[in-house]
């Protein structure tokens, strides 16, 4: 026991700044009331939580509190998420020092930018991706330091396109170029040259820039290391610069339209050219007949722009449904063309239908009678969006399985 | 983040003890089941097969739905006054699909009654409840393997996992499910698969041929036995099988006619002749 108690003393005052002597007092009491050693060494941590060390980043475990640490900003993203119904603004990044990088969410606004070196005093760590993810709540103090430090260097990591997502750096990619062009950028007071399409791998397809002139040509096999991924217009885009290595390779790459499962869309916040299959679980509220301005195509509401005034509308059909395959959920818009082939109607008819019943609720229920709980098949790409990842689709169809053979096959598979 | 909708079976939602409160914001509640999956919200697909009104305004609604393998409970509160009527409007039996959130009674420790809080209900055909029998029954076997990969793992993680291409939630959830259920009993959920599917599969003339007299034999023994309250389900079986009827047959009929929706259960453990 007396060696145990020693090593708890040593441990706790690698966490905490106090004096040894006291920390051992306090200790020895809680053992005595007969509160166990892990315990007691939390409650004494807890105890001196106001004196708790600077740590670096490895060192931090996952639910820690009162963690004390300087890091750099590598990565920012400020995101939207309802909280007990209420909409509210968070940022997620990622940020690190010379002996690791971490994930970490910003509850309030801190006006952290990337390139950031900061002290953060009282901030507490979860769980992400079996990960210590770092919290900034509404206690925690961030100060921002004058001075720079090292990151971590690190190999490449190899991902399939399907698995980029936004906050991603030095990745390891391989792909076929599918489009290439060239572009003007203004940054700062310069003109830059780059080159911008898309990138495509057995699994999807992806927007990229490269920033410098790597000469690339449609066609071309290339496996990139050391690029990152932003988001761009709604979707994950992946990046290359001067500090990535770039090499042509000899092969060939078959570029097929898969069904992708949804939580992978979800974490890549988007993608072109997306291909997924789900049960419509919701048709939100705004689906049917809506109105729009002839002069700007925006919405109008009682036939009054917000930029035109008082216009006569031009009717439109579109849909918005909820689609979830069990692993993830997106929203989907589906535009007139689509909407009156899934529904089998044409808008004339909505909206005589609408007329008859004085009421373009009607079109609503209908588009809820003939569209909830159908599976749907969709192809698209997704679009700016803040709650919910929300693809525009560019085809959709409703699916209708063999359910005889399917279920077969699974038998056979029990079996094996 | 939205929380996807679970296609899960009734037995395996039922069989969880472990309720998962996640720490932070929004505080969200999660049913870890034994098969490891992380449920905040279901999709269910099944025949509805009773409703009551429950509370003093008689607006809120609770009804069984009944899939291949047991009953889903599910509520519809006074806040979804749309629901609740929809509810009530509704034939008994005929297939429903409900989306609901977890919910959770637990009267004193260790007893759970998990039931499910209704956001969405509509009618469906057989074909939407034969299709979510094989998303259940698909989704409920990468769980089953998953589980046993894990189990051949010397040190389970979902990293580990998710390698051998398992989603990270799944490869979590599985992880987390060996550590709280311990001896999970794959091979009686492999046979619960195996039934609901055989509900796809089986031509249901080929049934009424084999077990068409067994199923007079039972509705006419649970008429006689239901009373007000229903049937006990151990008398029918033990009736049943003084009736000359094999047990296994006498529980199989039974599954099947409340699949058929010509019996139900009025409440847990009790049968009655709709």
């Amino acid at each position: 026991m007396e060696n145990n108690i020693e090593s708890a003393v040593d441990e706790i005052l690698e966490i905490i700044e106090a004096n040894r002597e006291e920390v051992e007092k306090d200790l020895r009491k809680f053992i005595e009331y007969g509160v166990p050693l892990e315990h007691a060494k939390k409650a004494v941590i807890n105890k001196y939580s106001g004196s708790a060390k600077e740590k670096k980043l490895k060192d931090v475990n996952i639910n820690e509190k009162n963690i004390i640490t300087v890091a750099k900003i590598i990565f920012i993203d400020e995101r939207e998420i309802e909280v007990r119904g209420e909409k509210r603004k968070i940022y997620r990044g990622w940020l690190g020092d010379e002996t690791a990088r971490l994930q970490f969410t910003a509850w309030k606004d801190f006006d952290l930018k990337e390139g950031d070196v900061i002290k953060i005093k009282n901030a507490s760590s979860s769980e992400w991706m079996e990960q210590p993810r770092l919290n900034l709540s509404e206690r925690t103090e961030v100060e921002k330091l004058d001075y720079d430090i090292e990151l971590i260097k690190r190999f490449p990591e190899r991902y399939n396109l399907v698995d980029l997502r936004p906050g991603l750096s030095n990745v390891e990619v391989r792909g076929k170029i599918m489009s290439i062009e060239e572009r003007e950028v203004s940054v700062g007071d310069d003109i830059k040259k780059v080159f911008s399409g898309i990138i495509a791998d057995e699994t999807a397809k992806v927007r990229f820039t490269a920033w410098k002139d790597f000469d690339l040509k449609e066609g071309d096999v290339i496996k990139i290391r050391g690029g990152y991924v932003r988001k761009w217009r709604g979707a994950p885009q992946l990046n290359f610069d001067e500090n990535a290595e770039l090499e042509k390779l000899d092969e060939e790459i078959l570029i097929e339209e898969k069904i992708v499962p949804l939580y992978k869309i979800v974490q890549a916040q988007g993608g072109i050219d997306l291909c997924f299959q789900g049960v419509i679980l919701e048709v939100r509220k705004d689906s049917g007949i809506i109105f729009r301005c002839p002069k700007c195509n925006k919405r109008i509401k009682e036939g009054i722009c917000d930029d035109d005034g008082e216009v006569d509308g031009n009717p439109d059909l579109r849909i918005k449904v909820l689609v979830d395959d069990g692993t993830g959920a997106v929203d989907v818009i589906l535009n007139r063309e689509i909407s009156e082939k899934l529904l089998n109607k044409n808008m004339d008819e909505f909206l005589n239908l609408a007329k008859e019943a004085m009421d373009y609720g009607i079109v609503y229920d209908e588009i809820v009678n003939s569209l909830l709980t159908k599976t749907i098949k969709v192809r698209g790409d997704s679009i700016q969006s803040d709650l919910i990842v929300t693809i525009s689709a560019k085809d959709a169809e409703i699916i209708k399985i063999d359910e005889k053979k399917e279920a077969e096959e699974l038998l056979m598979q029990l079996e094996g | 983040m939205r929380e996807p909708a679970w296609r899960i079976f009734a037995a395996e939602y039922n069989d969880s003890n472990h309720v998962i409160q996640a720490k932070g914001e929004r505080a969200t509640k999660y049913i870890l089941t034994p098969l490891g999956a992380i449920v905040n919200r279901l999709f269910i697909v099944g025949v509805l097969t009773d409703i009551e009104e429950i509370g003093v305004e008689g607006i809120r609604r609770r009804a069984r739905i009944s899939d291949p393998t047991g009953i889903h409970v599910v509520y519809a509160e006074a806040f979804k006054p749309e629901v609740a009527s929809m509810l009530a409007d509704m034939e008994i039996p005929s297939y429903i699909a409900v989306v609901g959130k977890v919910r959770v009674y637990e009267p004193e420790e260790g007893m759970l009654y998990l039931s499910a809080r209704t956001e969405m209900a509509k009618e469906v055909t057989i074909e939407t409840r034969n299709q979510w029998i094989i998303e259940a029954s698909r989704n409920t076997l990468m769980r089953i393997n998953a589980l046993k990969d894990a189990m051949n793992m010397e040190n389970p993680s979902a990293k580990h996992l998710k390698e051998l291409g398992y989603p990270y939630t799944i490869g979590k959830g599985v992880v987390e499910a060996l550590k709280v259920y311990k001896d999970v009993d794959l091979n009686h959920y492999e046979m619960l698969i195996r039934e609901a599917l055989s509900f796809i599969t089986s031509v249901p003339k080929e049934m009424k041929k084999d077990y068409g007299e067994a199923e007079e034999k039972l509705i006419s023994i649970i008429e006689k036995m239901q009373g007000e309250e229903g049937a006990l389900w151990e008398n029918v079986i033990e009736e049943g099988i003084k009736e000359g009827i094999e047990k296994e047959i006498v529980e199989e009929v039974i599954v099947a006619l409340m699949e058929k929706g010509t019996i139900y259960e009025p409440q847990l453990g009790r049968l009655k002749v709709v």
